[in-house]
């Protein structure tokens, strides 16, 4: 048995310092009013019990002031919470815009990153569930001390949560969905990554490890311990890669070819953009979109485009979509790859998730 | 009555008279006898009594999968369980304590029990109604009991899909269509109990002069009838999905596991104001009577009452914070959240104030009710922070947010149905209980209370998530408090089975009036006849004029225990004085 726990629980993220000043700030006000209640209570249960009473008691009915008053008083405090709740979940639900980002996927009962060069951990989970290799590969989620990390989270089953109490933030994790947390962490350390959505029998084992470091460990770390391969060519091992191998195996690329009479959109520069879609309305083409259009390409149709393509529901996994999404996000203006580049056999590059990348700051 | 006896007798009586010369009163409980004149009654009392038995029979089932929790809890590892018995029990302690004991216990016990009796009627306006509630419900929770004994439910009791629908291997769906059945008798008890105060109200028994006890039942049940079918469509579609495949929940089938949040909480937000609303009620009773006190603030109570189940209503996505809900959404929700804690602000400095220049006394009734009011602050205030956006993305569903609603439920609820049921007991059973056991059963479920729930905001401010059978060691410590305070606890519910158990057959008769109470109900003998009131009494005046020292009807209150110079009592004689005898004083 350990000894207690610290007063204040261990702070390792801007927003963990924003939230301490109002949970205070929350605890300090109503600890005050409800000591005062307390205490009127008391102080009456003491003066005024029947042995120091006469028996007779006044007539009262109430008084339309102090009704007033603890109306509208307690009112105002309250709006004080609120307001600065508003404040403190704002900086929490707003990732900025360079934040580097980390896919990861939540299953019954482990937890899996991928980076955007392609490294992929298992941050944590019950070692009795998982695959041999997977069992090689569980470490921790390694992200950057003073650089902003967005994590964009997805379940392949049930819906998980995912919570780093270091940092005060948790985001439900959710099957075909995707939903978003960010840290600005500010303090190397390791700290707990919780699940905190009940997701079955082991729930209490979906449990990892965060890991706040330096910048050259981060590259490090991102490196794999081996040498840079130098090349920005999309053949590299990044997750952007992986998703355009997946793009020419799937066959995405007969009809998406970014051509003029191709039988499909074009994906270049799509993400991020506002899509109109047919029978009204228009989407801005995010994560969420982009999966959706893979698993029911039917629910949103582009504009002036049939709804000719099949559903990929059962032949992708999470982490195929996360590619995918990711070689999306990568396509420039004239990227498309050719038609007829199918299964592009690099010499000596990686094909299979290779722990290798091209620079440690790889964005797109 | 016996207003003569006390002052004669200097004068030795030559012949005692014989006992069976007193004439057996007939009333609700010995009018008939036998196992059918319970099963078939319409007798809004017996069902009552029908109620309380079944409940209170859940109460320990429940209880008993939460000591088996706590005690799992033990070690970091879980010390008796393996993590699918535990996931069973705690769902099995939620499921029984929620649908089949909080929901129905004030309501369905006492509200059966005492509504007739507190606005002068003669039974509910449905008797028949009235007892086929008793049936649905005892069918539905046999499901619900069968289904969390035999095999389990490892859900959870908020059962959110796709776990619930494709994942969990247990007893989902009889568990929820024994939730659903029990939804019916819900609702078939709050129509029955808002017709009832609508329509059957006696002579001069306005809605300003309605006790508060018939205002909090008037909204629950409001909330009963329009929450619990979204609860019944809701558990429904689940239980299709999970059957038949259709998919409504489950991503994978085409729907929407954030919809069903949406529906679940809709009802169960509004739920837990089934749950608390009621003991509000019974602790504006007990307070003022054991104060002798006028009720502070009637109107505002009252309609904070009518306010809580009308904006219970628009809070339910606070629960969603985290669920992936909009930003904008989440605002929204937030900022209504903060709106239902001020009605329930106001009725905590009400009950204080209705404390001033009181005459306390601190029998089992009213120790229950300060335990009432001093947790439910814990619980109301902890709330704030949980509403709070800011506060709660690091809060959710950790064990503060446990320790929370079970300040409410347990620390608020549990001791209002104390209360209800100390309060109330001589009348239903015609028998006094031992007062010195049940003050200090009062004390030891309050202290355990404290015991076992305060470490639990310790952990979750440190970020422990809830449904946990495996933990980090340096929680230990406080789950070994936790559970310490709760064997306390435990012990605390186990003393009453012994000593209102042993009242049956051994307590003092109880008089009409024991507690000198104003309310109708005491207005007629313990235990009541089978119509309550041999004459329909007419209400001149107000809930609680304790003050002035006469009941709704006008006449002077018995001698209120424990005060031998309270110039009310006037040994239940109709007093000469009228209302108005007393100014009415003005404070503030």
């Amino acid at each position: 048995m350990n000894s207690l726990l610290p007063f204040i629980p261990e702070r390792a993220s801007t927003l963990a310092d924003m939230f301490e000043p109002l949970f205070w700030y929350i605890t300090i006000t109503t600890s005050v009013a409800g000591l005062l209640v307390y205490a009127a209570m008391i102080y009456f249960c003491v003066r005024y019990r029947r042995g120091a009473t006469t028996g007779s008691t006044p007539r009262i009915l109430g008084s339309e002031r102090l009704e007033i008053t603890w109306t509208i008083i307690p009112t105002i405090i309250f709006f004080t919470y609120y307001a600065w709740g508003v404040v403190v979940f704002t900086h929490a639900a707003h990732a900025p815009k360079d934040a580097m980002e980390v896919y990861v996927i939540g299953k019954q009962w482990m937890w899996k990153a991928q980076y955007p060069n392609g490294q992929r951990v298992i941050i944590g989970g019950n070692p009795r569930n998982m695959s041999e290799s997977e069992r090689q590969s569980i470490g921790r989620l390694v992200i950057p001390v003073n650089r902003p990390t967005h994590v964009i989270l997805t379940s392949e089953d049930v819906i998980h949560d995912f919570g780093v109490p270091a940092f005060r933030n948790k985001i439900d994790v959710i099957p075909q969905r995707y939903t978003h947390v960010w840290y600005n962490p500010n303090k190397i350390g390791e700290y707990h990554i919780y699940c905190d959505q009940y997701c079955g029998t082991w729930h209490s084992l979906m449990v990892g490890k965060i890991a706040v470091v330096g910048e050259q460990e981060f590259d490090d770390f991102l490196r794999g311990g081996r040498s840079l391969q130098g090349s920005d060519h999309p053949v590299d091992g990044s997750l952007a890669s992986e998703g355009r191998q997946l793009f020419l195996k799937l066959q995405c690329i007969m009809c998406h070819t970014g051509t003029k009479d191709a039988k499909a959109p074009v994906l270049e520069g799509l993400f991020g953009s506002k899509v109109n879609l047919k029978g009204g309305g228009a989407e801005i083409a995010d994560e969420a979109y982009i999966k959706e259009s893979i698993l029911k390409p039917r629910a949103k149709v582009v504009e002036g485009w049939e709804a000719i393509m099949p559903s990929y529901e059962g032949q992708v996994t999470a982490e195929d979509i996360n590619a995918l999404t990711e070689f999306i996000r990568s396509l420039k203006r004239g990227t498309t790859p050719d038609g007829t580049s199918h299964f592009p056999p690099p010499v000596g590059a990686p094909t299979e998730r290779p722990p290798t990348l091209t620079s440690p700051g790889v964005k797109k | 009555m016996s207003t003569t006896i006390s002052h004669e007798a200097p004068a030795p009586i030559a012949a005692p008279p014989p006992p069976e010369l007193a004439p057996l009163e007939i009333n609700y409980l010995n009018h008939s006898y036998g196992i059918w004149s319970w099963l078939l009654t319409v007798d809004h009392k017996r069902i009552g009594i029908l109620y309380l038995v079944s409940i209170s029979a859940f109460f320990i089932i429940g209880g008993a999968a939460a000591g088996l929790v706590r005690v799992n809890l033990l070690s970091p590892t879980g010390a008796i369980m393996t993590e699918d018995q535990y996931n069973r029990m705690f769902t099995a302690h939620g499921v029984v304590m929620l649908f089949l004991f909080l929901i129905p216990a004030v309501p369905a016990v006492f509200g059966n029990f005492f509504i007739p009796m507190i606005i002068g009627a003669k039974d509910l306006a449905f008797p028949k109604l009235n007892l086929a509630s008793w049936y649905v419900f005892m069918i539905g929770a046999g499901l619900a009991i069968w289904a969390v004994l035999a095999g389990g439910i490892d859900t959870g009791w908020t059962l959110y899909p796709p776990y619930s629908s494709r994942s969990s291997q247990s007893n989902v769906i009889p568990g929820v269509v024994g939730v659903f059945i029990t939804g019916f008798s819900s609702i078939m008890t709050g129509l029955n109990i808002m017709v009832t105060i609508h329509k059957m109200r006696a002579p001069g028994m306005t809605w300003g002069r309605l006790p508060l006890f018939g205002w909090a039942l008037y909204a629950t049940s409001l909330i009963q009838l329009l929450g619990t079918p979204v609860i019944a469509i809701t558990l429904t579609l689940l239980a299709v999905e999970r059957a038949a495949g259709v998919g409504i929940f489950d991503p994978a089938l085409g729907g929407d596991p954030v919809l069903f949040q949406h529906l679940f909480w809709f009802y169960s937000h509004p739920a837990v104001y089934i749950m608390i609303v009621p003991g509000m009620g019974v602790v504006s009773e007990v307070l003022t009577c054991f104060s002798r006190k006028n009720i502070f603030g009637y109107k505002a109570i009252a309609w904070s009452s009518m306010g809580i189940a009308v904006v219970g209503f628009m809070l339910w996505a606070h629960h969603m914070f985290v669920a992936g809900i909009s930003f904008y959404s989440a605002l929204l929700f937030s900022f209504l959240s903060m709106l239902v804690a001020v009605p329930s602000a106001i009725k905590v400095f009400n009950w204080t104030a209705t404390l001033y220049r009181g005459s306390i006394t601190f029998q089992a009734p009213m120790l229950f009710s300060l335990g009432f009011v001093v947790l439910f602050v814990i619980g109301g205030l902890t709330g704030l922070f949980l509403a709070t956006l800011g506060t709660d993305i690091h809060l959710h569903d950790t064990y503060f947010v446990v320790a929370h609603f079970h300040f409410v439920m347990v620390g608020g609820m549990v001791l209002g149905y104390f209360a209800a049921l100390h309060y109330w007991w001589p009348k239903m059973t015609g028998r006094m209980y031992s007062d010195w056991w049940s003050r200090v059963t009062a004390s030891i479920i309050i202290v355990g209370f404290f015991l076992t729930f305060v470490p639990q905001f310790v952990m979750g401010y440190h970020g422990l998530p809830r449904r946990y059978p495996n933990y980090p060691a340096e929680f230990q410590i406080y789950h070994v408090m936790s559970t310490a305070g709760s064997s306390i606890l435990g012990l605390g519910y186990l003393l009453p089975c012994f000593y209102l158990t042993l009242s049956l057959f051994f307590g003092q008769k109880a008089t009409a009036n024991p507690w000198s109470a104003t309310g109708l109900e005491w207005q007629t003998p313990s235990p009541p006849p089978v119509f309550n009131f041999d004459t329909t009494p007419v209400v001149v005046c107000g809930p609680y004029e304790y003050a002035i020292g006469v009941d709704q009807m006008g006449r002077g209150l018995p001698e209120a225990p424990g005060a031998s110079d309270n110039p009310a009592s006037r040994h239940g004689q109709t007093a000469a004085p009228g209302p108005m005898h007393k100014e009415t004083e003005v404070v503030g």
